[in-house]
This record gives C-alpha cells, structure tokens and sequence, in this order.
C-alpha cells in the first residue's frame, strides 16, 4: 500500500514538469499561429500576436554581437528575444538548462514522439545509438553553434531558420519554410521514435549554449552514494542517456534539469538523487569530498 | 536547500511572468520592430535615420513618418494607394513587369528613394532601380543633387513600349554592343553610379557620374558623353547571360553558366529550395516561374560564387 502511495506520488511530482512544458508549447503555438495570421492580415482578437523569432530567447544569444557593435538585431529578432535571454540565463545559472527540460516546446515535441517510441520499442528504446558514435555526436551541437554565431554575424540574418525544425514545426503552414526546414524536421521526427530528444542531443544550438551553465550551476543533481542501492533506475530515466549511478554530482554537459532521475521521479530510494544547492567548487553532498572521476565535466559522468 | 520538481515548475513559470511583465512596464517587452530606422553614426548626416535600414516590414507610412516626408510622395512615386501595406509587397508587384534584366523594384528601391528625396546617403544594390513615377516626384521634390537623380532615372523603369525601350538602354546596350553596334558609352557613364548609387557622403560614386544622362534622351544622347569613361565596376544591369562577367550574377545568367563558374548542383539546390532548372534556363525566370524571390536566390548564389 505504502509503495502504490509512493508511486503515486512520484507521478503527482512528475506532473508539474507535463503541465508547465504543455502550457509553454500551447503559449508558444499560439503565439507564433496570432502573428503568422498577422503577417497575412489576419487577426484574432485575445489571441497574441508575435512571430516565433520574437519569442525565442537564442534570437537574443546570437544577436549580442551586432547590438554591441551596430546597435541593432539581427533582421527579424527583437527586444523581446533579450528579455527571454536573459531570464533564461539566470534560470540556468540557478539551474541549470531547465529552458530546455521544462520550457522548450520543441523539446516537448520530442518527448511526446519518444512517448511512441517507447511503446514501439519498449525496454530498447533509447539504446540504439552506439556508445563511440554517440560520445562524438554529442560535440555536434557545438559545432552548430559556431557555424549559426558565425554566419549569424556575417549575414545579419536568421540563417539557422531554413535548417530549423522548431521554426518548421510551428510554421509549416505559412509558406516560409525552406526546404531544408521540412527535411530536418522529418529526420527528427524519425530518430525521436528510436533517440529520445535527438535534436538537443545533437544539434540544438541553444542546448549548446545553455549546457555550458550544467558546469557552474548553483542548484546541480547530487546521489547520496551511502544510500544508492546501484539499481540504475536513474540511468534509465535519464532522457539524455546520462550515468547518473556514476556520479556523485551530475556535471554533464547535457544534462536538461528534467528532475526524472530523482527519488521524486525514478530513483526508488528516498533522499539519494536530489537537486541541492552546489555552493563553490564540486563537493559531494554528504560530507565526502567527489573524486576526480565523479565529478568530471563535460562527458566525464557518462 | 532541496529543489523539487514543484519547485522549480514555480520558479519556471514566476521568471517568466516576471521578466516579461517588468520589461513591459519598463517599455523593453517588444515582439515587433519599432519602424524607426537606426540613425547614422557619424559625419555630416550623425543622428539623422538611415534610409539603409529600412526594412519591408516597414508601411509607407512609417517610411514617411520616420523620414519626415508626405506619404502620398511615395504613394505616388511607387504608384501605391494604401499607405498601409508594407514596401515588401513592391517586389510581387513589379515581378510581371519587364524590368530591364537584371534589375529589380523592391524594399531596396524604397531606400534609393528615401534616400533620393531627403538627401540621406545609402548604398544601394547594383540590381535596384525606380519606376519612373519615382524619378517624377524626385525631380520635383528631391534634395539630393540632380545628377544622382538623372543617374537613377537613366535606369528608371517606364511601362509602356516607349519607357522600356528607354529604361533597357543602359542593359541592352552593353549585351547587344556587338550585334548592333550601340555605344556602350552610355552605360560606361552609368554603370559605375549604377554599382554604387550613393546619394550624398560617396565620392566616389558621385564622381563616376561623369555627365549627366538626361533620362528621356539616354539612347540618343549618350553618344556624346563620356565615351571614355572606364567601368570599374560590375553592375547588375551591365553585362548579362554569356556577355557578363564571369561569377556575377545577372537576370540572364543560366545554371548553366553558374555551373561552369564552380557552383555544384548541390550547393543551386541548397538555394533554390532542392529544385534545380534546365542547364540553359535563366535563373531568374526559372526562380520567378516557381515563385520564389529572385533577389535572395540571387544574393545567395553571388555569396557562393564569391566566397570561391
């Protein structure tokens, strides 16, 4: 009786994160849809109007260079994009990317097509990715940063948008979707049903940019190795395949602040994966300094 | 200090309604650009808005607004009626019409007016010219000298057998010179303005426009003037099809041609959206015919052929 409660419980917790990621896709969609019909002299009374750029805080991220040094944003991006930027970067100095585990509704999207997956695959979903190729493809995304900073500079343009499937998503119908839009979203339509969230592992530009706060976050996932009973649970929760039995405190650089790993969500032992406040340098949570092996950087938790 | 799934899911939703309600009481919330061009940072002209920064999205209203002009001026100049509809629309208008190849009425032509008219300086692209109503409402109202605005109207567009013939001069004359023995003199006068047609604060520009070329005479009157006059620089109107410089690109450019210049077929396709047409199709027809804007196809294959 006790462990259904718990069970219970576990799932009520987990709720939260559903509720808030649906209420910001439902937001953003909306959103996007009331200005796209603006474009086209439509408009909706109550509904928002703004276009997805305006409301996407890496529109702020890569129109920091030509605002310091022109004073203006790069075609298409406004102040909004600023704003949202920075409270994403105080999110994840706090706590790390929970824009992405929480926020990003194309992250959402993901989660909902890896839902399929699972029931298709079961056990094996998510596992199909071999080890060597995936530690590699893991850098991906950073080199997509640079190409999108680069020639976000150069060209003063959105360049990234006729190669993004989050912009495609929200936009299929407008007519404003490159080719190259379409078929990167088909491709992440596809890996989802065998790779959870394949585009923040791989590819997502911002992901990049906030995975680099997962290295100095004040509030980190810590496991109370005394209590863990080894049973890997937080492993197979993880989205982004991270080995949380492995560390005492979780630095990986892909880390979403999803909480799933948690004893409030996977970990069937009370108070053993928490998120607690990391204060200075990497220490373990209970007393024990981490060993250098526990608290590697970027993949070092892997 | 334990951070929770309610937590956080509070702490989410709070910044966000926070942040985003701060900045709006602070006036810093803003999903839309303000239609106010940037303002130039230095020289003769520091503090006055830049007509370079107008963008499409702008409505011939807040064009005028911003530049402190009567809208119905350029109502008239781009034969629009609503002040209302963005300057982005210029393009699909004029798409049917038989501009000189190469050559293009878009936002940009907005800026070349704009400019024109108040005397601000701008840059504008070796494709853009005006209709010819434009040059109209510039000769009567402009302040910039009458030399740039005789330059821009020797490349205006006229509807009507009469205006074309006059407009497609500067082109025709440069891609038939052979054939029939038309002076390239004219476009030599022109075709360095052409490249960069600079209102004020250019030189370089200024000087290149040598003699003036009364627009309603270029054909004929060119002959007299600067016959010499060396073209230093490419234009989109200068040289076409197989008469162009080789890697620029113009109205008669063929894939083909981009292909021999060192533009894979992967690389067009990255462009034209996966589409590719026939080896001796003008690009821009090929463009045009699939409804796509044949002036971002164009600035992206120019970028390619540049960075080769």
């Amino acid at each position: 009786m006790k462990v259904k409660t718990a069970r219970l419980g576990k799932k009520g917790s987990r709720k939260a994160r559903r509720i808030v990621q649906i209420v910001f896709f439902i937001i953003v969609a909306v959103t996007a849809t009331g200005g796209a019909l603006k474009e086209k002299g439509i408009t909706i009374p109550i509904i928002p109007e703004a276009s997805l750029h305006s409301i996407c805080p890496f529109g702020g991220v890569v129109s920091i260079w030509q605002f310091l040094n022109v004073g203006t944003m790069v075609k298409k991006v406004h102040e909004s994009s600023f704003v949202l930027a920075g409270i994403a970067l105080v999110l994840a100095l706090l706590f790390g990317p929970v824009i992405c585990g929480w926020v990003c509704p194309f992250g959402t999207f993901q989660e909902w097509l890896a839902a399929l997956g699972r029931k298709i695959f079961r056990k094996k979903y998510n596992t199909f990715m071999p080890a060597k190729l995936d530690k590699v493809l893991r850098y991906l995304r950073y080199l997509v940063l640079a190409w999108v900073s680069y020639m976000t500079v150069v060209t003063g343009k959105l360049v990234f948008q006729d190669y993004d499937p989050y912009f495609t998503l929200f936009n299929l119908w407008t007519g404003e979707v490159a080719i190259t839009g379409y078929i990167a979203l088909a491709l992440v339509i596809v890996l989802s049903l065998f790779v959870e969230r394949p585009f923040c592992k791989y590819a997502c530009p911002y992901g990049a940019v906030l995975g680099v706060f997962n290295l100095f976050r004040i509030f980190g996932i810590k496991r109370n190795a005394p209590t863990c009973i080894s049973c890997k649970a937080c492993d197979k929760a993880c989205p982004m395949n991270i080995k949380v039995s492995a560390s005492k405190v979780v630095r990986n650089h892909q880390c979403i602040s999803c909480l799933e790993c948690t004893s409030e969500a996977a970990c069937p032992v009370p108070a053993t994966v928490e998120m607690l406040a990391l204060p200075g340098q990497v220490k373990d949570t209970f007393g024990q300094k981490s060993t250098k092996s526990d608290s590697k950087a970027i993949g070092g938790d892997k | 200090m334990k951070v929770t799934y309610k937590t956080i899911g509070i702490l989410v939703v709070a910044s966000f309604v926070v942040g985003i309600g701060a900045a709006e009481l602070s006036g810093l919330w803003k999903t839309e650009s303000t239609k106010e061009p940037v303002t130039i940072k230095e020289g003769e002209f520091a503090g006055m808005p830049n007509p370079s920064d107008i963008r499409g999205s702008y409505t011939w209203s807040d064009v005028a607004k911003a530049f402190g002009f009567d809208v119905n001026l350029a109502l008239k100049a781009f034969g629009a009626s609503d002040p209302l509809v963005k300057v982005n629309t210029l393009e699909s208008i004029y798409e049917g019409a038989s501009l000189p190849e190469g050559a293009e009425i878009g936002t940009d032509s907005v800026r070349l007016f704009v400019s024109l008219l108040t005397g601000l300086p701008h840059t504008s692209e070796e494709s853009t010219i005006l209709p010819f109503s434009a040059i109209e409402v510039l000769r009567a109202e402009g302040k910039a000298s009458s030399d740039l605005i005789e330059e821009a109207a020797g490349r205006a567009y006229k509807p009507g057998a009469a205006g074309e013939a006059a407009t497609a001069a500067p082109a025709a004359s440069v891609a038939d010179s052979a054939a029939d023995a038309r002076p390239a003199a004219v476009v030599s006068s022109i075709a360095p303005a052409a490249a960069k047609t600079t209102a004020t604060a250019e030189p370089a520009a200024a000087q290149a426009v040598t003699t003036p070329v009364p627009s309603s005479s270029v054909a004929q009157a060119s002959t007299t003037t600067t016959v010499h006059t060396p073209s230093p620089t490419k234009t989109g109107v200068e040289g076409t099809g197989e008469g162009a410089a080789p890697g620029t690109i113009t109205g008669k450019t063929t894939f083909k041609e981009i292909k021999a210049w060192g533009l894979s077929e992967e690389q067009i396709k990255s462009v034209t959206g996966g589409e590719i047409g026939n080896d001796i199709a003008a690009i821009r027809d090929w463009v045009v015919s699939k409804g796509l804007s044949f002036s971002e196809i164009k600035a992206k294959l120019q970028e390619m052929l540049d960075a080769r």
